[in-house]
């Protein structure tokens, strides 16, 4: 127990600088999406920006239109904006492939030498995955907190936190998710590159299959399978309560691929 | 003190990863002072130093993060005034210890790793090609700090492709060729199978003997000088010389080489 706790400290410290920044961007991009929403909402912008959205658009993006047109759901935005949600699977990938890493930089022969069971590899990463998961998130929602009792006019419809709760937790259970199958790949792969690929074009495909979906009728027959399926953020905008169904499949998924890294690792040759 | 040898690819490294559990054997088993490798592993591990023939290490880390963080991944404590001691022979110093390690030199980072190995005095240490990347000096140094834990009753396995540095330190060798195990011996029997080289100078032109006994090889015959290859005690040669006009005898002690190639040599056939 001690080499784990050794081991994860020593992750800590490698990942501090990555993790640090990408929640503080993400965090400034919380606070500067209301200051957006502000100056929108100072400008009363926010009819005249909906009259210019054309009416197939309105049509496909369905009631949610209407409440991501407004200063609560231009603040919501900072939570599936697409440059928000690549950068977070990105950041999940890159923590679950560390141990495809320090095999192929031999840094896992002097590890495993020592007494220090193969398991607490996996567990370091798992957990490292959830504290570093957790602490963006919570710096997101920091930004967003900060943002709003500081920065947002006076009179604009604040989103509940209820909602910014359940946008972070749907958005961070779909983290883990893909933390959990890039560590199932680490745990069989040879170098971090081929493990981090490997994800990063699954999760490229499993986003364009999930968004095809929504406009093209075929592409719906095999949209659940994409992990984006069970993360419906306009849904949540639009008032509906965070979907249990959608937290189990993404929160089983990451469980899966936790339990084959477990099993994998325990049986590879390092 | 135990000594592995082979050709480059013969097995010794993989043996030892399997020595280590880092790699799992398709059949068979091995075990470390009557413990299973892979079964028994955490107890094994427990008990070794182990440095890798190559040292996969973070360019970021200082050599003094990387001696903490290795030495608080093992059961064994490290006490800091014998660490100090090793950082002192092997000749680091404390500002060279905080350096990160993309700044060291081969030779440096091969000194870290003999450090890290020793680091908890385990009652085993593997040693996969300790002395490459080592200067003259620090291979003298290091070899005494293998005598030093020989005398403290600690058992030492390194491989090795120096010959002459197994002949110097280890009392027994293994040899490895194609996976296989083709000779385990001590180094004095193994000393014993090769042939002493004489060599005689005269103080004038001898005849030639009729014939020599089989165990001598004959390398080199001149009127004043004989040089020649034998197997086990001089016997008949003294009792021969003592009638002729010696000046010198030059006797070379067996080499482990002499033996060793041979075994080499059939393996590249």
């Amino acid at each position: 127990m001690n080499g784990a706790v050794t081991l994860l400290r020593h992750s800590l410290k490698r990942v501090r600088t990555l993790v640090l920044v990408m929640g503080t961007l993400l965090s400034v991009f919380q606070v500067v999406l209301i200051l957006v929403a502000g100056s929108i909402q100072r400008s009363s912008g926010f009819d005249q920006l909906g009259s210019l959205i054309p009416d197939f658009m309105r049509n496909l993006m369905g009631p949610s239109f209407i409440g991501l047109m407004s200063f609560s759901g231009i603040v919501c935005v900072g939570y599936f904006h697409i440059a928000v949600m690549g950068s977070l699977v990105g950041l999940t990938i890159a923590l679950g492939t560390e141990p495809a890493s320090e095999i192929e930089t031999q840094f896992m022969d002097l590890i495993l030498s020592r007494p220090l069971a193969r398991h607490w590899v996996i567990t370091r990463s798992v957990a490292l995955l959830l504290l570093c998961t957790a602490f963006v998130l919570l710096m997101m929602m920091l930004g967003t907190w900060t943002g709003l009792h500081f920065l947002a006019p006076s009179g604009a419809e604040w989103p509940t936190g209820e909602l910014i709760r359940s946008l972070a937790l749907n958005l961070g259970v779909l983290m883990v998710c893909w933390g959990g199958i890039a560590l199932a790949a680490a745990s069989r792969a040879r170098r971090r590159s081929v493990a981090g690929s490997v994800v990063g074009l699954l999760a490229l495909a499993t986003f364009l299959l999930d968004y095809v979906a929504r406009a093209w009728q075929p592409a719906e027959s095999i949209a659940w399978l994409s992990p984006f399926r069970y993360y419906a953020p306009l849904d949540l905008v639009m008032g509906k309560q965070i979907p249990a169904h959608n937290l189990w499949v993404l929160a089983g998924v990451a469980a899966c691929g936790f339990a084959i890294s477990y099993f994998l690792f325990s049986r590879r040759d390092i | 003190m135990f000594g592995f040898l082979g050709l480059n690819g013969a097995g010794k490294t993989t043996t030892i990863r399997i020595l280590l559990d880092l790699l799992r054997p398709s059949a068979g088993r091995a075990s470390i002072m009557g413990l299973d490798c892979q079964s028994q592993g955490l107890e094994v591990r427990s008990s070794v130093g182990y440095l890798p023939g190559e040292m996969g290490l973070y360019r970021d880390m200082t050599g003094r993060e990387l001696l903490d963080f290795l030495g608080r991944l093992g059961t064994r404590p490290v006490v800091e005034s014998y660490r100090e001691q090793l950082v002192k022979r092997l000749e680091l110093s404390a500002a060279e210890l905080k350096r990160k390690l993309r700044e060291y030199s081969t030779g440096m980072k091969r000194k870290l790793g003999l450090i890290q190995a020793f680091q908890s005095d385990p009652p085993l240490l593997i040693l996969d090609e300790p002395t490459e990347g080592l200067d003259p000096l620090m291979q003298e140094s290091f070899y005494e700090l293998l005598s030093e834990a020989k005398a403290r009753g600690r058992t030492v396995f390194m491989s090795s492709h120096v010959l002459s540095e197994v002949g110097r330190v280890c009392d027994r060798i293994g040899l490895l060729r194609k996976g296989e195990l083709v000779l385990l011996s001590t180094v004095e029997d193994v000393r014993a199978l090769a042939p002493r080289r004489l060599r005689v100078w005269f103080d004038r032109d001898v005849n030639r003997p009729g014939d020599f006994p089989a165990k001598y090889e004959i390398v080199e015959i001149q009127p004043r000088l004989w040089s020649l290859r034998v197997h086990g005690p001089l016997g008949w040669l003294t009792e021969h010389l003592s009638g002729l006009p010696v000046l010198d005898i030059e006797i070379d002690e067996p080499r482990l080489e002499d033996v060793l190639t041979r075994y080499y040599r059939e393996e590249s056939q």
